[in-house]
């Protein structure tokens, strides 16, 4: 084992008065949005914007469902980091492979708090999708296998991962000892111990592999699949899925790492290679997202049948034109920043995570013109056009989880080092 | 050695559980007929199929805690 450690490492432990007021402010905002849950929970789903599709000319499925769409995407970023550094032994993000397992397990935790929040009986929708949920419908797929299996080998991933370090951080006296020590599990760093590591996490990459893509694909055809749904049945659903959930995910992952350089790593721990490899990486999912986007879009205009055409209208030209050309804007302007930055081969970490959180803002408005306006607009019953305006209920309850999940990824970081100790990355 | 065939058996049996519970647990595969095909054919049939995802991934976690025998292990 390298040399004992004198303290413990990335200021785990010590907790300054400005930290303490950031996870005030953060926990005031998780607090109201589950005020919000209460009001949904006790008055009914009244207090929404939902109302139902068709006769009263609203939309059954609102922010919650985007959200939830929104926390698995960005939940894409850790496990990919995990395996591309395992699995295609991409040594430039060893660095950034913990905070990015802890992220797919926070925004994991997010998406099982938003099903609940769309939920009018929380209980009885979870209890009876273990009970009837069919295996051959996407929902199955996504809420059973993404929040299960998906959540269950993402803690694995990080809990074996983490176990060298624990044993290290177990060798400093405090309060957190007994916690290292458990964490452990007995780990002593032997050469067995290793290669039995090795050969661990090279097999659970090649298992989460397959898993990630089931797991956004599905969350695609819970979409794609609806025949009966304009807007929404295309093949191009599962793929565009899981493109989007990259640039949210690699989006989301530059700005952690951005900020824990900032506050704890400093530039020799995460380097510019590191975020030159995201950058890029973020550069190549954009382009191929904003491909398909054209695609979908040029069939839908082209070709598309009268209802289908009414969707792409409302997108384009009518009620969610603003939000449709702040989302593409939102995804052009990135990828401008780093196509300039890719040739000019500079560091520019301040348009980098302007860039992360551009994507990241872009695709919660995609998510949200998934899910809404096929509901609204283009229903093949002799409806007229729709409308949804989330209640501040709905967006407190969305700030509140967004401010849960930093609060529980600032207290992580508190209590385990968020990056790999020194001497520790073989 | 007890570990491996611990783990081994823990894989065999999470990934047996996945195929049982799909193909003749589940609610049936095909085009619906009756009203049969509308629930599965045993109750929590998918909380096993995912059992079945767990167990494959927690042999990963018995197959480096687990100490093989009490034997120590050289450094």
């Amino acid at each position: 084992m390298a040399a004992r450690l004198e303290r413990l490492p990335f200021g785990v432990g010590h907790t300054s008065g400005r930290w303490k007021l950031w996870m005030a402010v953060l926990a005031a905002i998780a607090i109201l949005g589950w005020y919000g849950w209460y009001l949904e929970l006790s008055r009914g789903m009244i207090v929404t914007g939902l109302r139902n599709i068709g006769p009263m000319g609203g939309a059954t499925w609102g922010m919650d469902v985007a959200f939830i769409v929104y926390f698995v995407g960005v939940s894409f970023a850790g496990i990919t980091v995990a395996a591309l550094v395992r699995l295609a032994d991409v040594k430039a993000l060893r660095p950034i492979a913990r905070m990015a397992e802890a992220l797919t397990v926070v925004s994991l935790v997010l998406a099982v708090f938003a099903i609940m929040y769309d939920l009018g009986q929380p209980l009885r929708g979870i209890v009876n999708l273990f009970r009837y949920a069919r295996p051959q419908s996407p929902f199955f797929g996504t809420f059973t296998l993404v929040i299960s299996g998906y959540l269950f080998a993402s803690l694995v991933y990080l809990y074996l991962g983490g176990r060298r370090d624990a044993a290290r951080c177990a060798e400093v006296p405090g309060r957190l000892q007994r916690f290292y020590q458990l964490w452990a599990a007995g780990y002593g760093d032997t050469r067995e111990e290793q290669e039995r590591r090795s050969r661990a996490s090279f097999w659970l990459a090649i298992a989460i592999v397959p898993l990630l893509v089931v797991a956004h694909s599905t969350l695609g055809f819970v979409f794609g699949l609806q025949v009966g749904r304009p807007g929404w049945y295309s093949a191009l659903q599962a793929p565009s899925f899981v493109l989007l959930a990259g640039v949210s995910g690699i989006g989301m992952l530059i700005v952690i790492a951005a900020v824990v350089r900032r506050t704890v790593a400093g530039t020799d721990r995460l380097d510019d290679g590191v975020f030159r490899w995201l950058g890029n990486a973020l550069m190549i999912l954009l382009l191929a997202y904003l491909y398909f986007m054209v695609v979908e879009l040029l069939t839908s205009i082209y070709t598309g049948a009268e209802r289908e055409r009414e969707v792409t209208e409302a997108l384009l030209s009518g009620r969610y034109a603003p939000i449709y050309w702040a989302a593409v804007a939102l995804l052009v302007i990135p990828l401008a920043f780093l196509i300039m930055r890719y040739f000019r081969r500079g560091a520019g970490l301040t348009t980098l995570v302007a860039s992360g959180v551009m994507v990241n803002l872009s695709a919660m408005a995609k998510r949200f013109l998934i899910v809404v306006p096929s509901q609204t607009h283009g229903t093949l019953l002799p409806y007229q056009p729709g409308s949804y305006t989330p209640t501040w209920v709905e967006w407190a309850e969305m700030a509140g989880l967004i401010a849960f999940g930093a609060l529980l990824l600032a207290v992580f970081a508190k209590l385990f080092p968020i990056m790999p100790v020194e001497g520790s990355e073989s | 050695m007890r570990r491996r065939i611990v783990v081994l058996l823990m894989v065999v049996a999470g990934f047996g559980l996945q195929a049982v519970t799909y193909l003749f647990l589940a609610t049936p595969i095909g085009k619906p007929t009756d009203d049969s095909f509308s629930n599965p054919r045993v109750p929590f049939a998918p909380a096993l199929f995912i059992l079945g995802v767990v167990l494959v991934f927690l042999a990963a976690v018995v197959y480096e805690v687990l100490p093989e025998n009490g034997r120590r292990e050289s450094r």
